[in-house]
């Protein structure tokens, strides 16, 4: 049985992959996704109340770099970020990839996460509970973030998830070897 | 002893958890207004109005019941906050109302006489002269149990009583009166009732240091935790402190409660509901209790013993360890 604390990482030949997805402009296209998810679904951002103008960065730790999100509706913005600006947030959360995908999509719990330190905060502690909140209401699927509705959403939610599902079993099932990649 | 099946009391925080808790197995699903009328008045928590109706919809369609708690003590100049959010939970078609405050109580049983009143764990009530007060006066239907009860006085209690009692099964414990820490209120300068927690997460922090990670209360520190080291929620009961040349958890350890063992215990006590706690925890922490406690009890229901819910459940206890409480205390 994996121990509470052992962090799923990246299985290695996907971490490999990451310098060169990382040359492409993921910044400004995660934030044509949120800005045109905020269109499609105004009520989404209520949640975050006043918290939706803070700075949140997410820092996989198993990649090179860090996303920094400011998630207001319509204006939100993400960057992509060195570890270096990592730093400078209202919040910074930090753990692997396959675990920050997961409170994304709702299939990890938050809180248990964190008292089992495979993520970890700092910063505005309401601003991530006003966070988590949002997202665990917002039941958001791979098909939101990039605008699909009917079948294709379907086609995506399924392939997406599934392919992330299969990541984390192999980092589950190999985690030592996933740390050396 | 009740010959009824008991009925299971799941938490939401949010409309995707209601679902969730629903779907996972709850017999009904507690919540509240995203304002200072309920006890877990967190950022980004809670329901709008239009989410409670549609939430009490979706729970009725599945064959669940909604309980909203309007729990917390109105404010002297402003009782109307908690009058109106009792009009709409009563509008919303909610089965009961789960209240503490002389004035929500007087106010839902003399206007919403439809709705089921219960009393909230917030009103500490665990004497059948207590009780039998808030029945006579309000008419309340059920007692939800302060966390401080042997199984015995259960038994003795509801031996007493005309009104159903629910237990909690799994989650926080809480040490103090329910929901009124004056320890909490002096470190931050603001009431646990009405902003929800023991500790405003606006005043809580988890700082990196160089020896691991230290969390803090308005400034003071409460545990410091080695790297990799389990953590817990940041209250002020359970954390480290030195007293006569000693460190330790000096008012409570970091654990979380679970008496999924002790199901049949409280049947045989009399207990007609059992709660899990937890609004403040995420559709993740929801589902899994839900779903292991609706087989422990569906167990116990049938004549069997209940599953092995401490096993199943250990990820998502606070600090990772869980206890009995006080079902099986040896103290006074």
């Amino acid at each position: 049985m994996r121990p509470l604390n052992a962090e799923p990482m990246l299985p290695g030949f996907v971490r490999h992959l990451f310098p060169t997805v990382a040359g492409l402009p993921l910044g400004p296209l995660l934030t044509l996704s949120l800005r045109a998810l905020a269109g499609r679904r105004p009520g989404l951002f209520e949640r975050l109340g006043e918290y939706r103008s803070a700075c949140f960065v997410i820092d996989p730790v198993d990649l090179a770099f860090a996303f920094r999100v400011v998630p207001d509706g319509q204006r939100s913005s993400v960057r992509v970020v060195s570890k270096d600006e990592a730093a400078q947030s209202d919040v910074l959360i930090k753990g692997p990839l396959l675990t920050l995908l997961g409170l994304l999509d709702g299939t990890l719990d938050g809180d248990a996460m964190f008292f089992s330190r495979i993520i970890s905060i700092s910063g505005r502690t309401e601003a991530v509970l006003a966070l988590r909140n949002t997202i665990e209401d917002a039941e958001l699927r791979p098909a939101d973030l990039l605008g699909l509705r009917g079948s294709l959403a379907r086609c995506v939610d399924t392939g997406v998830l599934g392919a992330l599902g299969v990541a984390r079993r192999l980092a589950e099932n190999n985690p030592s070897e996933a740390r050396k990649a | 002893m009740t010959m009824t099946r008991m009925e299971l009391v799941c938490p939401a925080g949010t409309p995707a958890t209601l679902r969730a808790a629903v779907q996972a197995g709850a017999d009904a699903v507690y919540c509240g207004f995203r304002d200072e009328t309920n006890a877990r008045n967190f950022p980004g928590l809670n329901f709008s109005r239009d989410e409670l109706a549609e939430g009490v919809r979706f729970a009725h369609d599945h064959g669940s019941k909604v309980l909203v708690a309007i729990n917390t003590f109105a404010r002297v100049d402003d009782v109307d906050t908690w009058k109106k959010a009792a009009d709409s939970a009563a509008e919303s078609g909610a089965d009961a109302i789960i209240a503490a405050d002389f004035a929500v109580l007087d106010h839902v049983a003399r206007n919403h006489k439809q709705i089921r009143l219960h009393l909230s764990v917030q009103a500490a009530a665990a004497t059948p002269e207590a009780i039998g007060f808030y029945a006579a006066q309000f008419g309340i239907r059920r007692v939800v149990l302060p966390r401080v009860l042997s199984l015995q006085e259960i038994t003795a209690l509801n031996r007493a009583i005309d009104v159903e009692t629910e237990a909690f099964v799994f989650g926080g414990l809480c040490v103090m009166i329910e929901g009124r820490c004056y320890l909490s209120s002096y470190a931050t300068g603001k009431s646990p009732n009405l902003n929800g927690v023991c500790s405003p997460p606006e005043m809580v922090s988890y700082d990196e240091e160089p020896s691991g990670t230290t969390a803090r209360l308005s400034g003071f520190t409460i545990d410091r935790y080695e790297r990799g080291q389990p953590v817990g929620y940041p209250t002020l009961c359970k954390g480290k402190f030195k007293a006569d040349g000693k460190t330790s958890h000096l008012f409570e350890d970091p654990v979380s409660l679970n008496a999924g063992g002790m199901i049949s215990g409280l049947k045989a006590a009399g207990v007609t509901a059992l709660k899990i706690e937890g609004r403040q925890r995420g559709k993740g922490y929801v589902s899994e209790v839900v779903r292991a406690f609706r087989k422990a009890v569906d167990a116990v229901e049938k004549g069997g013993d209940a599953i092995d819910v401490d096993r199943l459940l250990a990820g998502q206890s606070e600090g990772a360890r869980q206890t009995a409480g006080a079902y099986e205390k040896k103290w006074r």
